[in-house]
C-alpha cells in the first residue's frame, strides 16, 4: 500500500515538475523581482537606488501619483461590476436556456462561444470601427431605425468610454461564461430535474431551488476568473482608447496605468520602472486579497446552501 | 511504464540540445560567411518609411559596399519603451532615432549612447538651437539633429475656389473663411479630440504659438519668469476655443488615424496639421488639390512665431560590436548628402544639415518658404517642462481635451497646467 502509494507520488511529481519549473521561472520569480525593483529608484530601465517603502509612500501621499492611482482603481471596480453583470448573470440565464431541449440548441452553445475564439485587439478594434463617429455603422443602425437623438461620441465621452470597453469585453467572453455554466448544468441529474417537473415546479423554482445550488461553485470560479481578467485587463485598452485611458483617463485600469507609468518616457506618463513595480506590486495585492475574499464569501455561501 | 516516461523525456530533451546547437552553428556559419560585410541595425519609430529609409540606405551602401543598414523601426506608442528595454538587455539597435530634450536625455543618462563632439566634426556646423535639444547641460552632443517637423494649416483648394476664398495672414480672416465655409455647408475642419497630442502638438504649439508670444514666452516660462496662467497662454487658449464650432460632429470621439482620413479623402476643407502628414495625404488622394498655410497672425505686421519642433536626432550605441562602421554611417548621416537624400524622400520633413538643397515637394516648399520671415520656435513646454509626470506635454494636451468637452474654461484649463506643473516649482 505504502509502496504504491509511493509510487504514486513520484508520478505524480513528474507531472508537476516541468509546470513547477515553469512557473518558478517565468512567473514567481519576476514576480519576486518586481517587488524587489519596487523598492528601488533609478533613470534606467532596472532601478538601482535602494529607497525602502519611499515608492509606496509617495504613491499614496504625493498627488500626481495618487490620483491616478485611484482613478485606475474606481475604474477597474467600474468595469468589474459592469462586465461581471453582463457575463456573469447574462451568461447564466443564456446557459440555463441553452440546456433546455430545443431545435438549435446545441448551434447556440457553439456560437455564444465564438467571439471568445478571436483575439482581444482585433475585438477592440472592431468596436472601435464600428463605434467610430464619422464611418461607424452603429450610429447609422441608430440613425435607421429613428434614434438618432441617442447618438453619442461613444469612445470620445468621458462618461461612456468606459461602459462601451466593459460591453466589448463581456461580449466577447460572454461564451466563456456560457460554456462553465452549461456545464454545470448538465451535471444535475436529469432525476433530480424531473422530479420537479412532475411537482409542477416553474421555470424559476427551478433555477432557484435546483439550478442554482448545484453551479454556485462555478458562480463562485466565474466571477474569481473575471475579478483577475479585469484587474489586469490591458489589451482591451490598448486596442481601444490608447495606453493613456483616454478620454482624460476615464478608461484607465491598472493594467494600462502600470504599463505607462513602468515603461513610457517621462513626458508621456512614465513614473520610472521603480514606481512601475510599486504600482505592479500594489495590483498583485489588490487582486490576491481580492481573491481572498470571493473565495470565503462563495464558500461560506455554499455552506449555507448545504445546510 | 515509468522507465518509458523516463525514455520519451530523455529524448525531448535531447532533440531539445540538439536542435539548439543546430540553430547556433547556422548562425554561426551565416556570421562567418559574410565576415566582410558589416550590418548595422538602424532603429526608429517610423515605421511608415521602411521603405523609404531603405532607399535611402541602399545610397550608402552602394558608398561602403561593406557596410549593410537593416532598418528597424518600432511603432510610435511602443518606441520608448522596447528602445530602453533593449539597450537595457545589451540587444539594442547600433543606430537610434532619438526624441529631443528630456526624452532623449534620459537614454543617455542610461549610459548606452556615444557622446559625438570629438567624433564628429561636422556638427560644429548645425544651428546650435538644434544641437541643443540633442546635449546634455555640460553641451556634450549624443545625437546628430535629423528631422525637424512644422506645424500649420492644410487646406483643399477646389473648394477654397468653390467659395472665392483666399489664404487666410490673420486670426479674423481665418475666423471668416471658417464662417463662410460653414455657411456653405462645408465640413471645415476634419479634427477630432479623442487623441489629445494633436490639441497640443499641432494646434496649440503650432497655431496658439502667434498669440501667446512664441519663442521669447517659450523662454521665460522655462526661466520660471511668467506661468502658464498669464494673458498670453489664456489668449492662445482662448483662440483654441474659438475653433470648436467648425469641428466635425461628434469630434470628441474622432481619432487621429479618422481625421487624416476624413481630409485626405477630401471631405473636409481644411487639417490643422504637422509637416510629416504630406506622405499620408499623398498616399490617401494625391496631392493636385492640397494647399498649405503657415499659423495666421494675430494681427497684420506681426512676425510669425513659426513652430519648427526639432523632432528627431540620430544617437549611436555605445555598446555596438561595430564601432568603427557605426561611425563611418554616422558621418554619413551628418552630410548634406543624406540630408538631401532624406528631403527627396521625406517630404515634410526637413534637416539641420547646413548647406544648400532642392526641395522637390510643392508643400515642402511652401512650408519653408516662411521660414526666412519669421521666428523659429519648438513646441511650448517639451523642454524641461516634462522631464517629469505629469509632464507639460500631457498636461495641456488634457486641459484643451477637457476644455473642448466643456470641463474647464479657456482660464481653468490654464490653471489646470499650471497646478500639474507644480513639480516643477518646487
Amino acid at each position: 500500500m505504502l509502496e504504491a502509494r509511493k509510487k504514486h507520488a513520484r508520478f505524480l511529481f513528474l507531472f508537476i515538475f516541468p509546470a513547477f519549473i515553469i512557473y518558478t521561472v517565468f512567473m514567481l520569480l519576476p514576480i519576486l523581482n518586481s517587488m524587489k525593483y519596487s523598492l528601488y529608484t533609478g533613470d534606467g530601465l532596472i532601478p538601482t537606488e535602494f529607497v525602502g517603502l519611499d515608492n509606496y509612500v509617495r504613491l499614496f501621499t504625493e498627488e500626481r501619483y495618487s490620483v491616478k492611482f485611484w482613478n485606475a482603481f474606481r475604474n477597474n471596480i467600474k468595469f468589474f461590476v459592469i462586465v461581471t453583470l453582463i457575463q456573469n448573470v447574462m451568461g447564466f440565464f443564456m446557459a440555463v436556456m441553452v440546456s433546455r431541449s430545443f431545435k438549435g440548441n446545441k448551434f447556440m452553445r457553439k456560437l455564444s462561444f465564438l467571439p471568445t475564439t478571436l483575439s482581444v485587439l482585433v475585438v477592440g478594434y472592431i468596436f472601435k470601427l464600428i463605434l467610430n463617429p464619422y464611418y461607424g455603422v452603429f450610429d447609422k443602425f441608430l440613425e435607421m431605425i429613428g434614434l438618432e437623438s441617442l447618438i453619442l461620441p461613444w469612445l470620445g465621452d468621458p462618461r461612456t468610454a468606459i461602459y462601451v470597453v466593459a460591453i466589448a469585453v463581456s461580449w466577447q467572453f460572454f461564451g466563456e461564461s456560457v460554456l462553465f455554466y452549461t456545464s454545470g448544468i448538465d451535471g444535475i441529474p436529469e432525476s433530480i430535474m424531473e422530479a420537479a417537473r412532475i411537482d409542477g415546479a416553474s421555470i424559476w423554482q427551478e433555477i432557484y431551488h435546483i439550478i442554482l445550488p448545484s453551479v454556485l461553485p462555478i458562480v463562485g470560479i466565474v466571477t474569481i476568473l473575471i475579478f483577475i481578467g479585469d484587474f489586469t485587463q490591458f489589451d482591451i485598452i490598448f486596442a481601444m482608447t490608447g495606453t493613456r485611458g483616454d478620454p482624460g483617463y476615464s478608461t484607465d485600469l491598472f493594467g494600462s496605468l502600470f504599463y505607462r507609468t513602468a515603461f513610457a518616457s517621462s513626458e508621456r506618463g512614465g513614473w520610472g520602472t521603480g514606481m512601475g513595480a510599486t504600482v505592479a506590486t500594489m495590483m498583485f495585492l489588490i487582486v490576491t486579497v481580492g481573491v481572498g475574499i470571493f473565495l470565503y464569501f462563495f464558500s461560506k455561501k455554499r455552506e449555507e446552501l448545504e445546510k | 511504464m515509468k522507465k518509458l516516461l523516463l525514455a520519451v523525456l530523455t529524448m525531448v530533451m535531447a532533440a531539445n540540445f540538439a536542435f539548439a546547437a543546430g540553430t547556433q552553428e547556422i548562425n554561426a556559419a551565416a556570421e562567418s560567411g559574410d565576415s566582410d560585410k558589416v550590418k548595422l541595425v538602424f532603429t526608429s519609430w517610423r515605421t511608415e518609411d521602411i521603405e523609404r529609409m531603405n532607399r535611402i540606405n541602399d545610397a550608402f551602401t552602394k558608398e561602403y559596399p561593406n557596410i549593410e543598414i537593416d532598418f528597424q523601426p518600432v511603432k510610435d506608442t511602443e518606441y520608448d519603451a522596447q528602445l530602453k528595454q533593449s539597450l537595457a538587455a545589451g540587444v539594442g539597435a547600433d543606430i537610434i532615432f532619438l526624441r529631443s530634450y528630456d526624452s532623449g536625455y534620459q537614454i543617455y543618462k542610461t549610459g548606452s549612447l556615444e557622446v559625438l563632439n570629438d567624433k564628429i566634426m561636422d556638427l560644429k556646423g548645425f544651428p546650435s538651437a538644434a544641437i541643443a535639444a540633442w546635449s546634455t547641460p555640460e553641451m556634450e552632443t549624443y545625437a546628430i539633429p535629423s528631422v525637424g517637423v512644422v506645424h500649420g494649416v492644410y487646406y483643399r483648394k477646389s473648394v477654397f475656389e468653390k467659395y472665392g476664398l483666399s489664404v487666410p495672414a490673420t486670426w479674423d480672416e481665418f475666423m471668416a473663411v471658417c464662417e463662410t465655409l460653414k455657411d456653405g455647408g462645408e465640413t471645415v475642419f476634419a479634427q477630432g479630440t479623442k487623441d489629445n497630442w494633436m490639441l497640443y502638438e499641432v494646434m496649440f504649439a503650432g497655431l496658439g504659438a502667434n498669440f501667446y508670444g512664441g519663442e521669447e514666452a517659450r523662454q521665460n516660462l522655462m526661466n520660471k519668469d511668467i506661468r502658464f496662467t498669464d494673458a498670453g497662454f489664456v489668449e492662445a487658449m482662448e483662440r483654441m476655443k474659438d475653433l470648436q464650432p467648425y469641428f466635425p460632429d461628434r469630434f470628441e470621439g474622432i481619432d487621429y488615424v479618422t481625421m487624416q482620413q476624413i481630409f485626405g479623402t477630401g471631405n473636409a476643407a481644411m487639417f490643422m496639421g504637422g509637416s510629416w502628414e504630406i506622405g499620408i495625404f499623398e498616399d490617401l488622394g494625391g496631392l493636385e488639390d492640397v494647399g498649405y498655410f503657415a499659423p495666421p497672425l494675430k494681427a497684420k505686421g506681426d512676425t510669425l512665431q513659426y513652430c519648427f519642433h526639432v523632432d528627431a536626432g540620430i544617437g549611436m550605441n555605445k555598446n555596438t560590436k561595430y564601432p568603427d562602421e557605426a561611425l563611418t554611417y554616422m558621418k554619413w548621416l551628418a552630410s548634406p548628402a543624406y540630408a538631401q537624400l532624406m528631403m527627396d524622400e521625406l517630404p515634410g520633413f526637413f534637416g539641420y544639415t547646413p548647406g544648400s538643397y532642392t526641395l522637390s515637394n510643392d508643400l515642402a516648399k511652401q512650408m519653408q518658404s516662411y521660414v526666412a520671415s519669421s521666428v523659429p520656435t519648438v513646441r511650448t513646454v517639451w523642454e524641461k517642462l516634462s522631464a517629469e509626470s505629469p509632464s507639460g506635454n500631457e498636461l495641456v494636451a488634457e486641459a484643451i481635451q477637457k476644455m473642448y468637452a466643456g470641463e474647464l474654461t479657456p482660464e481653468e484649463a490654464c490653471k489646470y497646467v499650471d497646478d500639474g506643473l507644480a513639480w516643477y516649482y518646487r
